[in-house]
C-alpha cells in the first residue's frame, strides 16, 4: 500500500497539525516505510485471531457502572476563589440585574 | 550539617559536574536543600530515608516544570503531584532532578528532545538509549543511586542495558500512572533504574500498591521489598529461540552465554522455548502506540494546553494547526500522522483491530509458555550495545528495531528487568529476565542471585 502527499495532506487535517511544503516529500517517504513495515501483520492468518486483548485488572473495563464520588485531586475550594454549601459563589451578572 | 543536607549538597555537586550529558532539565541546589529539611522534619525516617531520586520529565510535580522534553509544554508547571513523586517522598526520598527524554517518551536514542541530545556516559559520541536516557544516564554515571523512568515499549529496559545499570518494568497495573504524561495508555508503566536490583526493588517496593486516582491500578497489597535467592535450584528458565537469531551482535551473545552458564552453576534448569508470535511484536507496536499516542497528544493544542500560535489562516483550525506543526518535533509528529492514518475510517480495521488481535496472541504466547511449567524467561535486552548518535536518526524503523526483544513484553503487560551482565568492547551489555504477571517480587529475588553471579564490568570477548 502506498501513501501520496495528498494523503498525507489529508491525515495531517484530521490530526490537526501543520505539515510545511518543504518536508512534505521527506515525509511521505518515511510514512511509507513505516506503514510497509507495519502491514507484516497480513502474514499473521485471519482464523488464529484473538479478542482485542488489554492489559492489568479486569476490573478496570468492566466494573459496573455504579454513580459514586469521584476523588479529586485538590479539593474543590482551592480551585475558586469562594466555594460555599457544595457551590462556586461568583460575583452577580450585571446585565441579569439591569433587565 | 543534617545526613539528608549533607546527602542533597553532595547530590548537587555531581549533578553540576555531570552537565555535559544534557541529562537533566530542571534541578536545583535550592529546591535540593527544601527536599533535605523535608526529611529531615519527618518523625520517622522511612525506607528511602535521604535517598535522591531522578525523575524523568513526563511524571508531574508542582515545584518544577513537566515539559516531556517538548517545545509544546516548555515552561508548564502542574497543578499536582504524581502518585509516584507522593509515595516516594513519603518513605523519605529527596526528588533530586527532572530528567530530559525523547520527546513525550517517543524514541529509543533521547535523541528527540527539543533540549538536545543527552551523551553516553561512557562513550559521548554514543547514546544513552531512549526514551528515559537522561534518568538511565545519571544512575550510570553515579549522580544519584536510582532514578523514575517511564516505560511504553522498553524505554526503562533498553537504556538500562545501554548504560549498564539495572532497569525495572513492573506488571501493568502494579504502579500508579496518576501524573505520568499519557502517550499509549494501554502500555505506560513508570519504571525504576538502580545501581543493583536491590535498589530497584526498594523503590519499586514504595510505587506499587493500588491508587484510587489511577483505575488501572490492580487492587492488592504493595509488593514487600524482594529477598534476594541463595540459588536457583527448581527454577526453570526458557530461553525463547526467537530472541537468539544467527545474527545477534556476538558481544551480546557471549554475554548471555556467560550469564546461561552462571544461572546453571546456581542450580537454575535451562530449556528451550519458543514466543511464535514475537517477531510480529515491533509492528504491533508501532501500531497500537501511535494510534493511542494520537489520541492523547490532542489536548497539546494551544487552547488547553501549550503555547498558543495564531495561523494565517485567521480561523481555530489554523491556530490547532500551527501550534501543534511548530511545537511538536519530528519523531512525535510522525507517529501521530501514523496513529491518526491507522485509527482513520478505511484502515481502521487493517491495522489497528488487526494489532490488536495479534497483541492478544503474542500475550498468549507468554501465558502458555509460563504455563507450562517454565518460571521465568532469559533474553537479550537489545540486539546491540549503544549505538553512535545520529546512526539511525534518518530511518524510523531502524531505530524501532531497536526495542526488538523489549516490545512483546510491554504489549503483554508482563514485569521484566534488565540487568548489566558484561561488557563488549567496553561497552555495557544486558540481559532480560521475564516473569509472569504480578510475579515481579519473585522476578526481582532471582535476578539478585543472577547479578551476583555475573561480573557486570567484566569484557566478554
Amino acid at each position: 500500500m502506498s501513501i501520496g502527499r495528498n494523503e498525507v495532506l489529508h491525515v495531517a487535517r484530521l490530526a490537526e497539525l501543520a505539515v510545511r511544503e518543504e518536508e512534505l516529500d521527506r515525509l511521505v517517504d518515511q510514512l511509507n516505510r513505516i506503514v510497509d513495515y507495519v502491514a507484516q501483520l497480513d502474514r499473521v492468518p485471519g482464523d488464529r485471531m484473538a479478542a482485542p486483548f488489554l492489559p492489568g485488572p479486569r476490573s478496570a473495563d468492566l466494573r459496573e457502572d455504579v454513580p459514586g464520588p469521584v476523588p479529586l485531586a485538590q479539593p474543590p475550594a482551592e480551585l475558586a476563589p469562594e466555594f460555599a454549601d457544595g457551590f462556586f459563589l461568583v460575583p452577580r451578572h450585571g446585565a441579569m440585574e439591569e433587565s | 550539617m543534617s545526613g539528608a543536607s549533607s546527602v542533597a549538597r553532595e547530590t548537587g555537586a555531581r549533578l553540576a559536574a555531570a552537565a555535559p550529558l544534557n541529562a537533566t532539565l530542571h534541578w536545583s541546589q535550592e529546591l535540593l536543600d527544601a527536599e533535605a529539611a523535608r526529611v529531615d522534619a519527618m518523625r520517622t525516617p522511612g525506607p528511602l530515608a535521604a535517598l535522591p531520586v531522578a525523575i524523568k520529565d513526563n511524571i508531574v510535580t508542582i515545584e518544577q516544570p513537566t515539559t516531556c522534553a517538548s517545545r509544546i509544554l516548555e515552561g508548564y508547571v502542574s497543578p499536582y503531584t504524581a502518585t509516584a513523586v507522593t509515595r516516594l517522598r513519603e518513605a523519605g526520598a529527596m526528588i533530586a532532578a527532572k530528567t530530559n527524554m525523547d520527546e513525550f517518551a517517543m524514541g529509543s536514542s533521547t535523541e528527540h528532545s527539543a533540549f538536545g541530545r543527552v551523551k553516553h556516559p561512557m562513550d559521548p559520541a554514543r547514546v544513552p538509549g531512549g526514551s528515559s536516557g537522561g534518568s538511565a544516564a545519571l544512575v550510570a554515571a553515579g549522580v544519584v543511586p536510582v532514578a523514575l523512568g517511564s516505560e511504553t515499549g522498553g524505554s526503562v529496559r533498553q537504556p538500562a542495558s545501554f548504560c549498564g545499570v539495572v532497569g525495572m518494568k513492573p506488571s501493568y497495573g502494579r504502579v500508579s500512572r496518576f501524573g505520568l504524561v499519557a502517550f499509549g495508555s494501554s502500555l505506560d508503566c513508570i519504571s525504576v533504574f538502580g545501581r543493583s536490583v536491590a535498589d530497584a526493588g526498594r523503590v519499586l517496593s514504595v510505587l506499587s500498591g493500588h491508587d484510587p486516582l489511577d483505575a488501572t491500578t490492580v487492587d492488592r497489597p504493595p509488593m514487600p521489598v524482594p529477598t534476594p535467592l541463595a540459588d536457583l535450584e527448581g527454577l526453570r528458565i526458557g530461553l525463547p529461540r526467537e530472541y537468539y537469531p544467527a545474527d545477534l551482535d556476538p558481544g551480546v551473545g557471549a554475554a548471555l552465554q556467560r550469564t546461561r552458564e552462571a544461572i546453571r552453576d546456581l542450580g537454575g534448569e535451562i530449556c528451550e522455548v519458543s514466543l511464535p508470535h514475537s517477531p510480529y511484536a515491533v509492528p504491533t507496536y508501532y501500531i497500537v502506540a501511535p494510534a493511542e499516542a494520537a489520541a492523547n497528544l490532542a489536548r497539546y493544542d494551544g487552547v488547553r494546553y501549550g503555547p498558543r500560535k495564531a495561523g494565517s489562516g485567521g480561523d481555530i483550525h489554523s491556530l490547532y494547526q500551527t501550534t501543534r506543526g511548530e511545537g511538536f518535533g519530528a519523531e512525535v509528529r510522525r507517529r501521530i500522522l501514523v496513529g491518526t492514518y491507522v485509527l482513520s475510517a478505511g484502515y481502521y480495521d487493517a491495522y489497528y483491530r488487526k494489532a490488536q488481535q495479534v497483541r492478544a496472541l503474542i500475550a498468549e504466547d507468554f501465558r502458555q509458555v509460563f504455563a507450562s511449567g517454565v518460571d521465568l524467561l532469559l533474553t537479550p535486552t537489545t540486539p546491540t550495545p549503544a549505538f553512535k548518535a545520529g546512526e539511525k536518526t534518518e530511518d524510523p524503523v531502524s531505530m524501532y528495531l531497536a526495542d526488538v526483544f523489549v516490545c512483546a513484553v510491554s504489549l503483554a503487560g508482563l514485569p521484566a528487568v534488565s540487568l548489566p551482565v558484561g561488557r563488549s568492547e567496553g561497552l555495557p551489555v544486558g540481559a532480560q529476565l521475564i516473569a509472569p504477571f504480578f510475579e515481579d517480587q519473585r522476578l526481582l529475588a532471582a535476578a539478585a542471585a543472577i547479578e551476583r553471579a555475573v561480573p557486570a564490568d567484566a569484557e566478554v570477548r
